[in-house]
């Protein structure tokens, strides 16, 4: 805007004063600059007009009605956010929950709800199914789950108890195999010792197995020096005749 | 105008986790924040998603409103201010590459701006016609200067004094004038050549 002065007022000052003018709060003198300034200056009477006529469009403007939708959308929005800091300090004053409704709540009524699904049934079938069998076959009744105590100290106790059998399963089976060898050594030394040669010959005739098999001349001749085409069993008229020997050639092509 | 003590009542509710007092909270200023967010951004759609960001700004953070600072509507107005102008940097991109005959309103057929004026001849309907010509304002409103836009905004469709305008704005009073001024003077020459064109 030109920083003109007309009627003792200038343009910066005119723009300060128009909004003062337009909600109708100029009065006095300063209304008498101002309309004076307005009528004659040639950029600010334009700018009185347009700012009036612009303020007057924006009048026609009603307010648009929300979405019906959107206070619940809000609602939902933050209840995100809500649910977790309002919880914070309401947690001291909820009664406490054991630890049995913890896991029930976290873990069984889940796998309880994907266990109900009907694409699940035969699998979870036949799961129970083996189970069952395997457990009959181990031996474990189903009784003797109700003497299971599941309390820490108990549970303590059936571990240190299961270490000492099985440390005393496998000391008694050290015992087992020293004796074992024990007896071996004097069966060994009560029996006399057998003819090494003869135990040797007779081991050559029957027992092969330990042996590797002896490499067989695999070719149809008796001997590498004669060639023999053919035989045939001669008959008395024949053999007087000469042997002849025939030998063939093929033509490569 | 809000009761300070009232609302100051309600905002210490709604801290200390009471749900019917955030309720009343969305309830009341729902309205004006719907309505800043559409004149500015334009479309319903966005106006309802930011609408919504306003609320879960607000929430987050009402434990940071001070009443002694000021009114908790100059609060609610420069939160939404401020996401309007993120939302403005964000979809800058977006509206370089619109066409200006492009129409964002949700409320009126994908027209040309000048092909939705309506004929002054032979007006069908009074109320049709003044549906038009709001919507041909809230056109040309879209298409002022972001820190005019919303000045006049804030001014002529929310009545909000100069001071709060000035705090929401983080400008002085004298800039908060001369935009509104200004604005209101682009948003004239803006309609009259749109008219113009039409005769």
């Amino acid at each position: 805007m030109p920083d003109h002065t007309k009627n003792g007022m200038q343009c910066n000052e005119f723009d300060l004063l128009l909004t003062d003018f337009m909600d109708e709060v100029l009065t006095g003198a300063a209304l008498d600059r101002f309309q004076a300034h307005a009528r004659t200056c040639s950029a600010c009477g334009p700018l009185l007009a347009e700012a009036q006529a612009g303020r007057n469009w924006l009048k026609g403007l009603t307010e648009v009605e929300p979405p019906a939708s959107l206070v619940n959308n809000i609602l939902a929005s933050t209840t995100g956010v809500d649910t977790q800091r309002l919880r914070t300090p309401a947690a001291s004053h909820q009664p406490k929950v054991s630890w049995w409704e913890q896991v029930q709540a976290s873990f069984l009524e889940p796998f309880w709800g994907m266990v109900r699904q009907p694409r699940f049934a035969m699998s979870f079938g036949m799961a129970f199914f083996a189970l069952s069998v395997g457990l009959t076959v181990a031996g474990v009744k189903p009784a003797d789950l109700k003497e299971i105590s599941l309390r820490p100290s108990a549970i303590r106790h059936t571990y240190y108890n299961t270490q000492a059998k099985l440390v005393r399963y496998f000391d008694n089976s050290r015992r087992v195999l020293e004796l074992q060898a024990a007896i071996r050594v004097v069966k060994r030394n009560m029996t006399p010792p057998a003819e090494p040669g003869k135990k040797q010959k007779n081991r050559n005739n029957n027992d092969t197995s330990q042996q590797p098999e002896q490499k067989q001349e695999r070719n149809y001749s008796q001997s590498g020096e004669q060639l023999i085409m053919a035989s045939a069993q001669l008959g008395p008229s024949l053999r007087d005749l000469p042997v002849v020997t025939v030998t063939t050639y093929r033509r490569f092509v | 105008m809000e009761d300070v003590q009232v609302v100051a009542m309600l905002v210490r509710r709604c801290i200390a986790g009471d749900a019917a007092a955030w309720e009343e909270i969305v309830q009341t200023y729902n309205r004006r924040i719907y309505n800043i967010c559409y004149r500015f951004a334009g479309s319903s759609d966005d106006a309802q998603d930011l609408t919504q960001e306003v609320f879960i700004k607000m929430y987050r953070t009402l434990s940071s409103y001070d009443s002694s600072k000021g009114a908790f509507v100059t609060w609610v107005t420069t939160i939404t201010r401020n996401l309007l102008v993120d939302h403005f940097r964000k979809t800058k991109q977006d509206r370089m590459t619109d066409s200006m005959d492009t129409t964002a309103s949700d409320h009126e057929d994908a027209q040309p701006l000048s092909e939705q004026i309506p004929d002054q001849s032979a007006p069908p309907d009074t109320h049709v016609r003044q549906r038009e010509v709001s919507e041909t304002v809230h056109q040309a409103l879209g298409k002022l200067s972001p820190e005019l836009r919303e000045a006049v905004i804030l001014r002529d469709l929310q009545d909000m004094d100069y001071k709060e305008i000035a705090s929401v704005l983080r400008v002085p009073e004298g800039t908060v004038k001369s935009r509104i001024n200004r604005g209101r003077a682009e948003l004239a020459r803006l309609l009259q050549r749109t008219y113009r064109q039409v005769m």
